[in-house]
Order: C-alpha cells, then structure tokens, then sequence
C-alpha cells in the first residue's frame, strides 16, 4: 500500500468516525449532570424507562418461546414452501416498521380479523409491535446455529437411543447457545429501540404507552428537549452495554466449546 | 442377525439403492466394500433408521423394524468423523446413550458402566478430558466406547477409521477385530480399503451402483471372485475373455482359448463353445528369461512374450508382458526382477499352474 493511499484511507474513515463521535457527543454537551439527574427523577421518565425494559424484556421471552422452534424447523427439516417462510420470516428486518405498525394496527382495529382481542393503545399492543420487527433478529441467529450443528452429531444421538425432543434438548440447544444468545442481544437490543410500530399500534399515552423511544420523539417536538436528551442518554448506555456484551458473545460465540475445554 | 430385503432408496433422480439384499450373521463381522458413492453409507443409514427407505424390509433378529425409529432399535453407530458431542467431556459422551436410553436418575448410577466401555477401549482415566482435544485415534475410541456403553444389539461402523494415519489406522483395526470377536457383536463395516476389508470380514459383500455384487468369505471374494466387477475391483489384472475349446475330465482340466493363446484350468462340467472370462493372478505367475530353464513341471501354462514394461508395484515389481496381442501382467519381487536382469524388449516366458487360473462363467 502506497503512503498516499493510506493517508487517504485513513483520512476518509478519520471523517467518519469524526462525524459520529462529534454528533453523538453533541447529546452529552447539550446538558449539564445536574439536568440530567433532575429529569432521570421525573415520574415521566422513570415510567418510560420501566416500561420499555419490561416491554423489551416480555418481547426476548416470547421471541424465544415462539421463534426457537420456528429456527428450529427451518433448519433442520425439510419441507415444501420452506423457502417462502424462510424468506417471511426475514421480511420485518427489510420492512419499514411504520408498515409493519399500520399492518397490526388495521389487523386488531376496528373491522381487522383480530378486532376482539383488546390490544391497540395498550402495553400488549407495544409488545406485539416491537415482536414482531424484532423476533426475526433471534430467528436468524438461532437457524445459523442449528444449522452449523454436524448432522452426524445429532444422528449419533439418535442411535444412542435418544428421542428427537432429547436430541433437541441435549444437544441441539446446548450447541446452538452462542448463537441464540447474541440473538437474543439483537432482539433485545431492537425492541428497546422500536419506535414506528410501538407509536403506530399503542399511540403516545404518557405514563401508559410511552416507551423510551417515543418519550424521545414526544419530548421533543413539544419542546421538552432535556427530558429527550436525558431518555436518548441513558438508551445510547444500554445500546453501548448491548454492543459490548454482543462482541463478547461474538467471541466466544461457537467457540463456546473451547472456553469450556480450557475450563475442563 | 441383520437382513435387508430389497431396500430401494433414490434421492430425487439418483438413485442410490437399487433392490438391495443383504444378511449380516449374529455376532459376526460383515464387511461392506465399495468405492465411494455405490450406497454403503446410505445401507447403514437405512439399518439404523437415520434415513427412511423407499421400498423393502429391514430385520433385526427376525422381527421387522422399518417403523421402529432409530432410538428404539438398539443399534449402534460409529461414524468417520467421530460425531462426538463437542459440548460435553468424555465421561459425558459415553454416559449419553446410558441417560438417553433410560430415564432413571444418574446420581453416580453410570459410572460402572461408563468405565467399563472407557476400559475396552483403553481410555480408562480419560474422563476428564475434552473430546475435542484428543487424536483422531483417541476421538474414535471414545466414539465406539459411547456405542458399546448402550450394549447395543448391532453396531454399524462407517469408515471409521478412513481419517487416521496409517500405523493408528492398523493399531485400531487390529483392536476392533478383536473387541468384536470378544464381545460377540453383531456388526456391520463400511469401507473402500481392501486390506482393511479382508483383516476385518467374517464376510465381505462387495457394493456397486447400489447392489451387492457377490458375498461370501475374504478368501472368496479375494482368490475366486466369482463376478466380473468384483474380480476388478478387487485388483485382478489378468482377465481374459475367451471360449472353451476343450474338455478333458480324465485330466481334470479343460481349455480357454482366448483367439491369441490358449489357457489350461481347472475342470468344471461345461459345454464347448461357452463364453468364458479366464482370470489369471498376477502374483501366481512364473516368470523367466526365454533361454532360461523354468523347471516348474507341474505348471500346466506355458506362454511365450514379450516384455513392455516394468513398474513399481507396492513392494513387488509388476511386468507387463504382451501375449500374442493381450497383455498380461506379472508380479514378481524386486529380488527376481534385479536377479533376472529384465528389460523392456526381453523374449520370457510365463508358467503358471492350472489351479491358478479360473474362469468367471
């Protein structure tokens, strides 16, 4: 590599990272300590905070419970339209949650198939909303795990006189944990930052619907900038935790059977 | 005792089972032999319930277990590649099938079995130790330790010991052949290696394009092949086509004539005129200098040639020797070939005896 060049290179990746530190540290610039411990005390933003922690963490359970077999299936049998719901399963990564928001929201509304169950403007309607963009994320990572497991491996299981389910039990889910847990941090990590479906199915109730996310967007348009500075703070703390916990896991990821090697 | 009546099994249009039949006697070692891709793999797979036939039967000690699925059949399996459970230490890989199988609690309830199968196979004080981290030999020993803990009826062996360099590869097949005679076990071995084939076989069956070809005893399938393509496959060189031309039961022998030289064999009741191929064993042939004195009276073969040339062959030296237009080959030690200073281009002469040719009908 020529010197002109990687002046060059590092010069325009040195603008970019720039650019995001230089912007992201405008949040903390634009508030004092003091401001910020005073609006992390208000009832409103305490409030907010529980919420999206209670709504992202009921999502990453029921993601597990529904998508785990979902992963499953899809990567180990084979049957027909497979593919079709391999491809389903992606589409909320790839769709505007907006779309996905307005979908649940004429699905459960007044003359939508679902309109019995009670779900719109409620914290099961941001639930629901923040489900279904962000259990793909576990989908996925589970499926890469389950499929990277040896087949003759769970064969020998088989022949050992292990049922399918113990299989699954013993030895599938025991090998797929790296990858199910980063794909829990993912999930975890995009319901907690859900905003267009959760503001399209539950609204903007304070103290009833108001996720983190939305209490930014709120705040801010009514002016109440330090509280959605303080909100965005303590989002951009857990996403950073998130990100640092992901790399871990990223590590150890399918190597988990080496950390535990050396352990032995 | 294992048995398969017609077992048809395609994968799409390939078709990688086609009516295959096959017993495999109780406690005995049955060998399946085959290149790659002629279905053995597939055999086992069917036998252990892993993969479904399309047609056919399946018997284990008489009863019939296609419905049975592959944890209730109590048949073992080994694998080329160990498929060992990378998540759990030794102990825990043999104590698998023993927890799987039964569900009754293991508090310390395992582990007189577990150090037994550890025992047979000489890994007893490797509890401990991650699986991951042992030598392929090693990975393979706890392989059939963890089958042989579940007491199985059969034990199925896929090329077990094809990814093991030579010296363990022999070590472990010796072991194997005997911990099956000790124990008794019905088994059924996959491989493409002929020595392993014939060190390990009570029987061997010899696999193409999804059938077996001919099985019988290593001898058989070795000295007298009865089959044209097990008779390659198992390196006959020498295989002519030809017709009787005469018989001779007083002298107990008869004669192929190949329209470029005549054989003498061994008598069988035939007719004259039937097309016969006549096979010859490279390594039971005589060969000497034209102007040299053979003195093997009793050799009913007497043919004059031509060397074109001379090769390595393993540890023998192999001729090749052109036979009123054939070609036969000769194997002969690198002592012989040094003492007879052959060369490309030499008159010779290759004696054989009648019983060392025999004729595929």
């Amino acid at each position: 590599m020529s010197l002109s060049f990687r002046i060059s290179l590092s010069l325009i990746a040195g603008i970019f990272f720039g650019f995001i530190v230089v912007v992201l540290s405008c949040l903390l610039t634009a508030t004092s300590f003091a401001e910020f411990a005073g609006e992390i005390r208000s009832p409103e933003i305490i409030s907010a905070i529980l919420l999206s922690l209670e709504t992202s963490i009921a999502v990453v359970l029921l993601a597990l419970l529904f998508g785990i077999p979902a992963a499953y299936i899809l990567a180990t049998k084979r049957f027909k339209g497979k593919n079709i719901l391999d491809t389903l399963v992606d589409l909320p990564i790839v769709l505007p949650p907006l779309v996905c928001g307005l979908a649940i929201l004429i699905a459960f509304g007044g003359d939508g198939i679902f309109n019995r169950f009670d779900v719109l403007f409620t914290v099961k309607g941001i639930i629901l909303a923040q489900l279904f963009v962000a259990s793909p994320f576990l989908i996925r990572s589970a499926k890469t795990a389950f499929e990277s497991i040896d087949q003759d491996v769970m064969d020998a299981a088989r022949t050992l006189g292990a049922s399918e389910f113990y299989t699954f039990k013993k030895v599938s889910l025991p090998l797929a944990q790296g990858g199910i847990a980063s794909g829990v941090v993912m999930t975890w990590a995009r319901a907690l930052g859900e905003f267009g479906a959760t503001a399209m199915v539950a609204g903007c109730i304070p103290y009833r619907t108001e996720t983190m996310t939305v209490g930014i967007y709120m705040h801010a348009m009514s002016g109440d900038i330090s509280a959605s500075i303080a909100l965005s703070l303590i989002l951009a703390s857990f996403a950073f935790t998130t990100l640092i916990v992901f790399k871990y896991l990223g590590t150890i990821g399918d190597g988990n059977l080496e950390t535990r090697g050396a352990a032995a | 005792m294992i048995q398969l009546d017609g077992i048809c099994k395609s994968f799409g249009e390939n078709e990688v089972l086609s009516s295959l039949d096959l017993s495999a006697k109780k406690g005995k070692m049955f060998v399946l032999l085959g290149s790659s891709g002629c279905g053995k793999t597939t055999t086992l797979s069917v036998i252990a319930g892993l993969t479904k036939e399309d047609k056919g039967d399946i018997y284990l000690d008489g009863e019939r277990i296609n419905d049975t699925p592959p944890h209730k059949r109590g048949i073992g399996f080994v694998f080329q590649n160990y498929a060992l459970f990378p998540h759990l230490n030794v102990y825990e890989n043999v104590e698998f099938g023993l927890k799987a199988g039964n569900k009754r609690s293991t508090r310390g309830g395992n582990k007189t079995e577990v150090k037994r199968a550890l025992e047979l196979v000489g890994l007893d004080g490797f509890e401990n130790r991650n699986p991951m981290k042992l030598s392929g030999g090693e990975q393979q020993r706890v392989a059939l330790a963890r089958a042989l803990a579940t007491e199985p009826e059969c034990i199925l062996m896929d090329e077990p010991l094809s990814n093991l360099d030579a010296v363990v590869r022999e070590r472990l097949r010796h072991e194997i052949a005997q911990l099956q005679r000790d124990i008794g076990l019905t088994s059924i071995y996959v491989t493409h290696d002929l020595v392993e084939a014939m060190a390990l076989g009570d029987r061997i069956a010899v696999m193409n394009n999804g059938r077996i070809e001919e099985a019988g005893t290593p001898e058989k399938i070795f000295y007298k092949p009865e089959n044209e393509f097990v008779a390659r496959f198992i390196g006959m060189k020498n295989i002519f086509e030809g017709k009787i031309a005469a018989l001779d039961e007083d002298n107990g022998v008869l004669q192929v004539s190949t329209g470029n030289f005549d054989l003498t064999t061994v008598f069988v009741p035939s007719s004259v005129g039937t097309r016969v191929k006549a096979c010859v064993r490279p390594e039971e042939i005589i060969l000497a200098k034209s102007d040299q004195n053979t003195n093997v009276r009793s050799a009913r073969n007497e043919i004059a040639g031509r060397i074109v040339s001379i090769s390595q062959n393993g540890p023998l030296m192999r001729v090749l020797v052109d036979v009123g237009g054939d070609e036969m080959s000769v194997d002969i030690t690198r002592l012989a070939a040094r003492d007879l200073g052959l060369n490309r281009g030499d008159r010779v002469l290759l004696t054989f005896k009648a019983t060392s040719v025999y004729m595929i009908l």
